[in-house]
Formats: C-alpha cells, structure tokens, sequence
C-alpha cells in the first residue's frame, strides 16, 4: 500500500474507534464528540479513496 | 523531481500561474488586514483593562468580541488558507498551479463575507463574546444570527480552500505515477484534513445557534460542550500549521530536510492527527456530571498533547544542528549562526520558539485537573494563549508571509530592518503581557470583566497587574499593527525588486556527513522544558494553596 494512503487510513481507524467510545461507552455520553470526531474519521477515509483512486486512473 | 524538490518555497511561488499569485495576495490581504483591525481593537482593550479608557459596559464586551473573532479566527484562517494553498502547490506539484481555483475563491469570498457578518452583528447586536453562548443573546436575535452566519461563512470558506489545496497535492502524486509525497506535502495534506474537521467542528457549534436565532430550531441544548470540542481543534490547527511552516522554511534556510528521513517526518505530522481525538478530554474538566473515571483519564490523556509538537521540534532542531555542524559551525550555540539571520522570517522564528516554550509550560498547568476550575477563569487563560496565538502563531505565519513575498510579490518586504527588530518588540512586550497575566490569574484576577476595582475592595496587586497588562498588550497591539501594516506595503509592491536567483541558490550539505555530528540542544531543550514544567505546577500549587478560594467552575 502507498506509504501516504496508509497513514491517512491509520488516521481514519484511529478517529473511527474513538467515535464509536464516544457515542457508545456510557461512562463517556458524549454525542457531540462522537460526531465530530466520526465526521473526521469519514473525511480521513474519504482523502485515503481519493488518493488511491488518483493513483489508479493515472496508472491504467 | 530532485531539482524540484530544493527549490525553495519563495522560488516555487514565483513560477505560479498569475492567477494562482492573484489569490494568494488576496488572501494575505484579507489576512493581514483583519489582523491589523483585530490588534488596533486589541490594543482599546488592553487599555481599558489599564484603566486608561473606561468605554460603556456593552462597548467593552463588543470590543473584546470583535478583538477575539477578528484576531483569533479570521487573521489566523485567512492567512493559515494562504500558505496551506502556497505549500500545497510550490511542495506538491513539479509545476506549482492550484487545482480548483474556482473553488478557493469562492472559499475567500465565503471567509470575507463571514468576517464581515461577524463584525455587524458584534457591533449591531449583543456581545457574545468569542464563544457566543445563545443564553446572552437576549431578544435581539436577528444580529446574533449575523455573527452565527460569519462563523458558518469561516467553516464554509476554508472547507472549500482546504479542497482545493488536496486536489493540487492529489493532482502532483498523480503527475508523478503515484510517488510518495514529500513531508511537506504530507503534512499540508493532513493540515487541510484538520481544517475540513474543524470547519465541521464550527458547524457543529454553529448551526444549531444559527437556526435557532432565525426561529427555525430549538435553543441549543449542549452548546458549551459542542464549543469545546471545536475549540480543542482550534489548539492544535493552528499549531500544526506553524509547525509545518518551521519545517518548510528551515528546509528552505539550509537547503535540506529532516536528517531523519521523509518518511519519519510524516510520521511526526500524521501523530498531530492522531492526538487530536483522545486528548480532547480535559476541556470536559468542568462539566459537573463528569465521572471520576474520565476525569482520571483525561488528566493522563492530557499529557500527551504535546507530544506532537515536541517530537517535529526534535525533528527540525536536530536537523538543523547536525547539518550546521556539519558545514563547519563549531561551540555550543554556533549552529545558530547557520540560520539567515538577515531575512526577517529568521528573527520571527526564533521568538516563535522562545514564545512556544513559555507558552508550552504554562498550558501544562492550566490543564491540570485540580487547576482548570480553578484557572480557567482567570487572566491566566488569556497570558498562555497570547503565547501560542501571538507569539508562536501569528509571528510564524507572518514570518512564511515575509518569506513568500519574494515569490509571490517580485519584491523583497519593505522596511526590512523594522522587520528583523518587532518580533524582539512583540517578544519582549508579550513576556511582561503574559507573565503580569499569569501573576493575575494565580491570584484570581478574572479574565472577562474589564473593571476589576470591583468598588476598591479588589486585591490592591490586580490594580497593579492590570495596568502592566495594559501598557504592555497596548505595545505588543502597535508592534503587530507595524509588522501587517509592513507586509500590506509589501503586497502593494513597496519592496526592493529581487533578482530571480537572489532567493533561490541554496547549497546542499553532504547527506553522510552530517549524520555523524551529535545534536544535544533540541533534547536538553526538551528536558528544561520538561523541568520548567514541573516548576510552574509546584508553584501554582503553592500559590493557589494560600489563597481564600470559595468556588471553582466555569470554562474555556
């Protein structure tokens, strides 16, 4: 995998999972972090598609 | 590729489409000249906290709105979306031109409107400070929907410059078959990644308090939480580009990047994005309903929101030791030398470090969980920021506007010694600023009430405090104004002309040389730091321990 799409997705996974805590674990209640930090997950995974696509048009 | 690659940023900009120049200049003008309105109304407040004007109650709180929103949003975005598209294209692309330039205007338009929305409905409407809590907006809901719609215009606005400066890094890996990026790239591709989340952050915030001043929604119900979490991404945002500045402009200064390799450097600003989420915890130190557990946890999260920072000033320090010393520059501090001293982004640079360690250690008490209610608000909060947001900040985004002139402009900044000697100015003056404020804080002198007489039955050291505060943020306000006023001559063609080759030659120190020199200062830096730290902390304790402290609460 391209070095850059690979941290870009480590940033997603890493966003993704603390989204998930804030708006499922109790102790934490917080629906306002989950969404935004779920809404940076979507744009960190949107950026890691948008690369690899590049990538692959100019490659065919 | 190669030749690309140690071209230097102001080089690369010269040989930009006209229209791309066109809109960066545009920018910087709107981000110089917000800047200028935001320091001349900073400097009314800093004297009226003097105690040398006594403006209307309302006035005050309008000024310190306009001062906050001005300063801390719009010069800071206007001139972060510059250098983001600069960067983007001068480091991302073998040709540097924009990729959907439509769209960055249309993001400058969005962002100038914004500003203008904010400022009515600061000055038409209530005060609601920087923050605009909807409990103050009272009946006069048609100004708070205009200074609502001026953040919305912000987010807007920079999400579609943020697009644009990906497309042109997206554009130049696709021209190159798909090679990897440089660090800089990378780290202006995640820089505009931050910036989409933060425009949602202030969405998030906004929108709800938008729609309610228009009827078409219910009064926000969490609406100081939603503005913690969009004001944790407003810590490290700006942060994060200033750190890649220090890093795009010290590999101008010495004609090569991180000794460390690329791909390291990448590594250090994908762990700015990595840190953003799990360290956003204790801004949720004052909420009452907080269980102990995530209080605990966010007060050992809490310690890693410097880790980024610290780690690319390892990298460029380091680099830039081991490469000096390389070149023949012997004695503890005679890497130093290296730097070039005769251009004015260098002296700016060098406050900015000295501001981010000052600033660095006090934010580090303020996050304690045992000092944040009690700190949070007091003058303490305003003398740590104006470290990072004056110091650290906006003395490195204008030393990288300083520096992209010559590309940008064809000409060389005016005034060139005046430019070397105001960042000593606004250092200096900061220093008394911040230090006076943090001696206030400590003694519980608050932040957001301009009189603090309080009918002479307030501690005699706030009067005293107050008025250093006054005078010296009044000096640091005319240093800053001097500096923007500079580079808005500069944009207007003032400067000397410069040659095409007078910005650009740049020698390239031997690779394998230079691994073979040691570089103690950036850790023994780090170290002190870490000290000063601890120091700071024992004394806040020490100093609140003595005082008749009846409540604790509020935020930031």
């Amino acid at each position: 995998m391209d070095e850059d799409v690979l941290a870009l997705t480590i940033v997603f996974i890493v966003w993704a999972l603390l989204a998930a805590a804030f708006a499922l674990v109790p102790m934490l209640d917080m629906p306002a972090a989950a969404r935004v930090w779920g809404a940076g997950a979507a744009v960190f995974l949107a950026l890691a598609l948008w690369v690899t696509r590049r990538r692959h048009s100019r490659h065919r | 590729m190669l030749a690309m690659e140690r071209r230097s940023f102001a080089a690369a900009l010269a040989s930009a489409p006209s229209g791309d120049k066109t809109l960066l200049k545009a920018l910087l003008a709107s981000a110089l000249a917000t800047l200028a309105f935001g320091v001349v109304v900073g400097s009314i407040v800093a004297l009226t906290r003097g105690g040398a004007l006594a403006p209307a109650v309302e006035n005050g709180y309008r000024l310190l709105t306009s001062h906050g929103v001005a300063a801390f949003f719009f010069w800071l975005y206007f001139a972060q979306a510059a250098l983001l598209l600069g960067l983007a294209m001068t480091h991302g692309r073998d040709r540097p031109a924009l990729a959907l330039r439509p769209l960055a205007w249309l993001g400058g338009a969005a962002m100038l409107a914004g500003f203008v929305a904010s400022q009515v409905g600061t000055w038409l409407g209530t005060p609601l400070l920087y923050d605009g809590e909807p409990d103050l907006v009272g009946d006069d809901r048609a100004n708070a929907f205009l200074f609502y719609a001026g953040y919305l215009g912000l987010a807007f606005g920079l999400a579609l410059v943020a697009l644009s400066a990906i497309a042109t890094a997206i554009a130049g890996k696709a021209e190159r078959r798909g090679a990897a990026w440089s660090a800089v790239t990378f780290g202006t591709v995640a820089w505009a990644g931050l910036i989409l989340v933060s425009a949602f952050a202030v969405i998030n915030a906004f929108l709800p308090a938008a729609l309610w001043a228009t009827g078409a929604g219910p009064r926000p119900a969490d609406h100081s939480t939603a503005w913690h979490i969009l004001f944790h991404n407003l810590h490290y945002l700006p942060l994060m580009g200033a750190v890649l500045i220090w890093y795009a402009l010290v590999r101008d200064f010495i004609g090569a990047g991180s000794v460390f390799g690329e791909r390291f450097s990448k590594v250090v600003f994908a762990l700015y994005l990595v840190f953003v989420p799990p360290t956003s915890l204790y801004h949720m130190f004052l909420e009452p309903g907080l269980s102990p557990l995530v209080r605990a946890l966010g007060s050992v999260l809490s310690l890693f929101v410097g880790v980024p920072t610290i780690a690319a000033f390892l990298v460029i320090v380091i680099s830039l030791e081991a490469r000096a010393r390389a070149a023949g520059r012997r004695g503890a501090f005679g890497w130093v030398r290296a730097l070039p001293w005769g251009q004015p982004a260098a002296d700016a640079l060098a406050v900015a470090v000295l501001a981010l360690a000052f600033g660095g250690t006090f934010s580090f008490v303020l996050i304690q969980e045992k000092l944040a209610g009690l700190l949070s608000d007091t003058f303490f909060v305003p003398a740590y920021f104006h470290f990072l947001t004056v110091g650290t900040v906006s003395l490195t985004l204008l030393a990288g506007i300083a520096h992209a002139m010559p590309g940008l402009c064809g000409r060389a900044p005016p005034l060139r010694r005046l430019l070397r000697t105001l960042p000593y100015v606004i250092g200096a003056a900061l220093l008394v600023f911040a230090l006076a404020g943090v001696v206030g804080g400590l003694t519980g002198l608050p932040r957001r009430a301009l009189d603090v007489s309080y009918g002479g039955q307030a501690p005699a050291l706030w009067r005293t405090v107050s008025i250093v505060i006054g005078v010296a943020g009044a000096l640091m306000a005319a240093a800053v104004l001097a500096y923007a006023l500079v580079l808005i001559g500069g944009i207007a063609r003032f400067g000397c002309a410069v040659g095409a080759a007078a910005a650009h030659e740049i020698a390239v120190p031997p690779e394998r040389a230079v691994v073979r020199f040691s570089a103690w200062s950036a850790p023994a830096s780090v170290a002190v730091l870490i000290l000063a730290i601890y120091a700071a902390t024992a004394l806040a304790f020490e100093i609140i321990r003595g005082l008749p402290v009846l409540a604790s609460g509020s935020g930031h």
